[in-house]
């Protein structure tokens, strides 16, 4: 079975558990975790681009997360605005403040450029929890439902997928084209990309606005899904979660952190013991990542699958024909 | 009012101290660790372990806030520095000291719990004291020796040198027979102590409280930022700065856009100068 | 290769997640959920909660389980975090199908849990204090066991303007849920009493100095300040700030403000003189010194849990953990079965139910269980092994 098969089988077949997921899943918490790694990836696919492609290493999208939440909770919930409409509204919204958070920092060197982002996830929050009136400050909000049919859990599970589906067909798409590769080129040699021609700042601002909107939808549709969203919620260990999904599933593909978001989410449900351990469990994940296999997990089973059943390298030694050669110098006097 | 400026200069001084860890860290790796602010809060929290849980006396407390900053900045440089200066992808120590700063959060969490304690008395002082009340002078006076001693440490001693040859120029310095390696671990160790030092200095005005590392090492940063990368006056400057800004917009709009003003500034500064207001301008040949 | 082994590792998650989720075989036993914040913020007084539940379970066990089948207690740590609060009720009611949930302890949670507890249709003892929790409507399965904090800020504020005399009020806040909506139906509950505050401001509960805010009380001319937070934390730098500038206002409000904690936080042990707090009948001395019988009880028989020697926790929320359990052992006990419908019922037609923390009363219109009766106000310095002595009247 060559790759080519191989690729397109286990996509039919990922395919098929995602789609007839609520049959099999067990019950209704298990479809709660699914939709759940639904909402998240819809943040991460966006994400991806700004972190595994173009490696801006964005800590606060926890931040765009949240203007995403409240929007749609407040407009769906307190000023009662169709939740469809919202959910477009709160992605614009995210959208635009990633402009406006990409414009400044986006040309200030990786450190800078992180806490930047890390500042502007404290500063959304202590907005958040100041503006009671607008955002009911440490109560909270009710995060709305969707109308029929997605206002029980199999609808808004089909939902979140649908909207899943089409971002991830999306960021395929972009990496797979002429953007996406010039987001790696900037990741890799940003000094490189711009001799060769590469609009350094504007593939980066694009990549950035793009996870804005993401967020922004990721933020309306969990909103929903919590039902009930505080300042709390939204805290800096969330961004470092997102982070971890895609640094551990690698940077540079989009199965891979896929896969990393629903082991990290589903691994405290079913491993109770790490869920007391938490954040830290996190970082020491992180770092045993980063120092072992910086390119993610799916390179380590490339690792262990070349070590179990070596590629066998043909080796096509290369002996001049002397005698050929002698002919074609004598025939030149 | 008098208050309002002497609380903001003490604050801002922990900050500086913060900043100046940095720049020992940064002169000899060119890496800025996120693990910055958690060498404080490290500091503080054994501070307040060794003097008021184990009843010793504060010269212990602050031996071992030493020991703790210094074994600290030790594992950042063996664990999230070294490897990862090896590999040429100029991100990852990013992601390794984040990691780790998060662990080393958490760990104390769990450890010390998570509401912040009261940092101990260090010399015995009348809590009426007002403006002339340690938890105000500590900081400043510990700031103020950290700059003193890092510019004696710089001019007068070999080390110092070393540094900043190594600041300059660390293939020059490799090419010279300086030990690279040994130098960036000794400036991650000295820094650890620095940061360990610091945070106890500040713990009156801080406390022990475990979730300080992530805003300190933001607050460092700007104060970092605001005066310039690699120069301690600055460091001073950008500190004092933010203190007092933060001070005073607590006090007339209240404490709830705190984070905010003190981001505004950084932004401010970045926009119009972003090598800080003594920092050296990067120029790279390309 | 890679391809195979990543259809590997999609194909066992899969089954695992199967496997788990049909593993839960339905064993004879009385399932109860406990949502608690053992670890974060408001850990204190889960944990407390937790040794009276606990204390209860074993006992009931003991003496052959309800209607003769045993006890399971399934208890999940929320960390303070309400998603884990969200994620944990989904799965005590779905995954684990349980018969009652405790809980959640933190306000903040209980706002994200409640809904979906009802949703599920599980019987729910809440024990967070915003009035926002409770619903006969819309939550018809959740009953709650702790006073509501109308009643604390009504004790509290009957006690300031009524027996001291005062009439400028000071209310500080935290910024946290149950921060933001006591501060809210505070101050409505003054001005419908006649009173405008003179100075209301939101603190964040880590704020590590509030002598700015006692200051700018001050000087607004508050002669009682009335504190809403249970972090013990921020009343101890409060009490601390109101002693160090040596304003001898009186304090009066959130029961935290007894808590042993803040002894150790105090910087000097007579910043906690002239500080009142609402509390409990049942967590009371009476003027010979005497608790209550049914407190008296319960404290010696968990005493020795508590490592025996004096207590040095708030006792009512001991108390009140240990009467969640009795609660539901009366409720399915009267009831018959497990049957959330008939538990419903039950609680509904509950009067007078003799607990240790309090006697509990619902109805179907009423939710609410803890009576004014059972309010006390409390001396804040008169701490003894979990209880308090009665504030001057």
């Amino acid at each position: 079975m060559n790759s080519q098969t191989t690729k397109v089988l286990s996509l039919l077949v990922g395919a098929i558990l995602i789609a007839t997921l609520p049959f099999w899943a067990g019950d209704q918490y298990q479809l709660h975790l699914a939709a759940l790694i639904a909402v998240y990836w819809i943040l991460i696919a966006g994400l991806n681009l700004v972190v595994g492609f173009t490696g801006q290493l964005s800590i606060g999208h926890v931040g765009l997360l949240s203007i995403g939440s409240y929007t749609f909770a407040i407009l769906a919930g307190k000023m009662g605005v169709d939740p469809t409409l919202s959910v477009f509204v709160s992605g614009l919204l995210g959208g635009l403040c990633g402009l406006a958070l990409g414009l400044p920092s986006l040309r200030l060197p990786g450190f800078y450029f992180a806490m930047a982002t890390m500042a502007f996830s404290m500063i959304v929050n202590e907005i958040v929890l100041a503006q009671v009136d607008l955002t009911g400050g440490g109560i909270g909000l009710p995060g709305p439902m969707f109308p029929k049919p997605f206002d029980s859990p199999i609808g808004f599970y089909y939902l979140v997928t649908a909207i899943a589906l089409f971002v991830t067909w999306l960021t395929w798409n972009i990496a797979r084209r002429m953007w996406g590769r010039a987001f790696i080129s900037i990741r890799d040699n940003p000094v490189a990309a711009q001799a060769v021609g590469v609009p350094v700042f504007k593939a980066k601002l694009l990549a950035f606005v793009f996870s804005g909107i993401t967020a922004g939808v990721s933020g309306a549709v969990f909103a929903s899904l919590q039902s009930y969203i505080t300042p709390d919620t939204f805290v800096f260990e969330l961004s470092m979660f997102f982070f971890v999904c895609i640094i551990i599933g690698g940077r540079g593909s989009i199965i891979g952190p896929f896969l990393g978001t629903v082991v990290l989410t589903a691994l405290p449900e079913l491993v109770s013991p790490l869920a007391k351990l938490g954040n830290f469990f996190y970082g020491l994940l992180l770092l045993v990542v980063v120092l072992v296999v910086p390119e993610g997990i799916g390179r380590m089973f490339e690792i262990i699958s070349e070590r179990l059943r070596p590629r066998i390298v043909h080796r096509e030694p290369i002996t001049p024909d002397l005698n050929r050669l002698a002919k074609a110098l004598k025939g030149h006097e | 009012m008098l208050t309002v400026i002497v609380t903001g200069l003490a604050i801002g001084m922990l900050y500086a101290s913060i900043a100046l860890v940095y720049n020992v860290m940064f002169s000899t790796s060119k890496v800025l660790s996120v693990t910055t602010g958690h060498l404080s809060m490290v500091g503080g929290v054994f501070g307040a372990y060794i003097i008021s849980v184990l009843q010793m006396h504060w010269l212990w407390g602050l031996l071992g806030a030493v020991l703790a900053g210094a074994t600290f900045g030790w594992l950042t440089d063996v664990l999230a520095i070294r490897r990862v200066l090896a590999r040429s992808d100029e991100h990852l120590w990013l992601l390794s000291t984040l990691a780790l700063a998060t662990m080393v959060q958490q760990g104390v969490g769990l450890w010390w719990g998570t509401e912040p304690k009261p940092f101990p008395r260090l010399i015995t002082q009348e809590f009426g004291a007002g403006l002339m009340d340690q938890k105000f002078w500590l900081p400043i006076g510990m700031a103020i020796v950290m700059t003193i001693g890092l510019e004696f440490f710089y001019r007068k001693t070999m080390y110092g040198k070393v540094f900043i040859a190594m600041s300059e120029d660390a293939f020059a310095a490799r090419a010279r027979g300086v030990s690279t390696d040994k130098i960036r671990l000794l400036s991650y160790v000295l820094s650890g102590a620095l940061g360990g030092l610091a945070g106890f200095a500040a713990g009156q005005l801080t406390f022990a409280f475990f979730a300080l590392g992530h805003t300190l090492t933001l607050l460092g940063f700007i104060a970092l930022a605001v005066g310039g990368l690699g120069s301690n006056i600055g460091a001073l400057i950008g500190g004092a700065a933010l203190g007092l800004l933060n001070s005073f917009a607590s006090y007339y709009f209240g404490g709830e856009y705190q984070q905010t003003i003190a981001v505004g500034l950084l932004m401010v500064v970045l926009l119009i100068k972003p090598e800080g207001l003594l920092g050296a301008k990067n120029v790279r040949p390309v | 290769m890679l391809r195979l082994t990543k259809l590997a590792v999609r194909l066992s998650l899969a089954t695992a997640l199967v496997v788990s989720a049909t593993s839960t075989i339905a064993a004879d036993t009385i399932k109860i959920g406990w949502l608690s914040s053992l670890t974060g913020a408001l850990s204190s007084a889960a944990i407390a909660e937790n040794q009276g539940v606990q204390l209860a379970v074993d006992e009931i066990n003991k003496s052959g389980g309800i209607l003769g089948r045993q006890i399971e207690l399934l208890t999940r740590d929320t960390a303070g975090d309400p998603t884990k609060a969200v994620n944990f009720a989904q799965q005590l009611a779905f995954s684990d199908k349980v018969h009652f949930v405790i809980g959640p302890v933190n306000s903040g949670e209980g706002l994200a849990a409640v809904p979906i507890l009802a949703r599920a249709g599980v019987p729910n003892l809440v024990i967070g204090a915003i009035d926002e929790l409770i619903d006969p409507v819309k939550y018809p399965r959740a009953f709650r066991v702790i006073n509501t904090n109308r009643q604390w800020i009504s004790t509290a504020n009957d006690y300031a303007i009524k027996v001291l005399k005062k009439s400028k009020v000071a209310v500080i806040a935290d910024t946290s849920g149950y921060g933001t909506a006591s501060a809210k139906t505070a101050i409505e509950m003054l001005e419908k009493a006649g009173i405008k505050p003179v100075y209301s401001v939101l603190v964040d509960n880590n704020k590590t100095d509030l002598t700015d805010e006692m200051n700018k009380a001050r000087a607004a001319g508050a002669d009682v300040v009335m504190p809403w937070t249970a972090a013990t934390g921020m009343l101890g730098r409060l009490l601390n700030a109101r002693g160090e500038i040596g304003w001898n206002v009186p304090v009066v409000g959130h029961p935290a403000i007894m808590a042993a904690q803040i002894r150790q936080l105090l910087n000097k042990p007579e910043y906690w003189q002239n500080a009142y707090a609402a509390g409990y009948v049942s967590t009371t001395f009476s003027a010979d010194g005497k608790l209550p019988e049914r407190t008296q009880q319960l404290v010696d028989k968990i005493r020795p849990k508590l490592g025996g020697g004096e207590i040095d926790i708030l006792f009512w929320w001991v108390a009140m953990g240990y009467d969640t359990v009795k609660i539901i052992e009366h409720a399915i006990k009267t009831a018959g079965s497990t049957d959330a419908a008939a538990l419903q019922k039950v609680l509904e037609n509950t009067r007078d139910y003799r607990g240790v923390y309090a006697t509990y009363s619902w109805s179907t219109t009423e939710r609410n269980g803890f009576p004014d009766s059972n309010m006390a106000v409390n001396q804040a310095n008169t701490f003894k092994d979990g209880s308090f002595k009665l504030a001057p009247r």
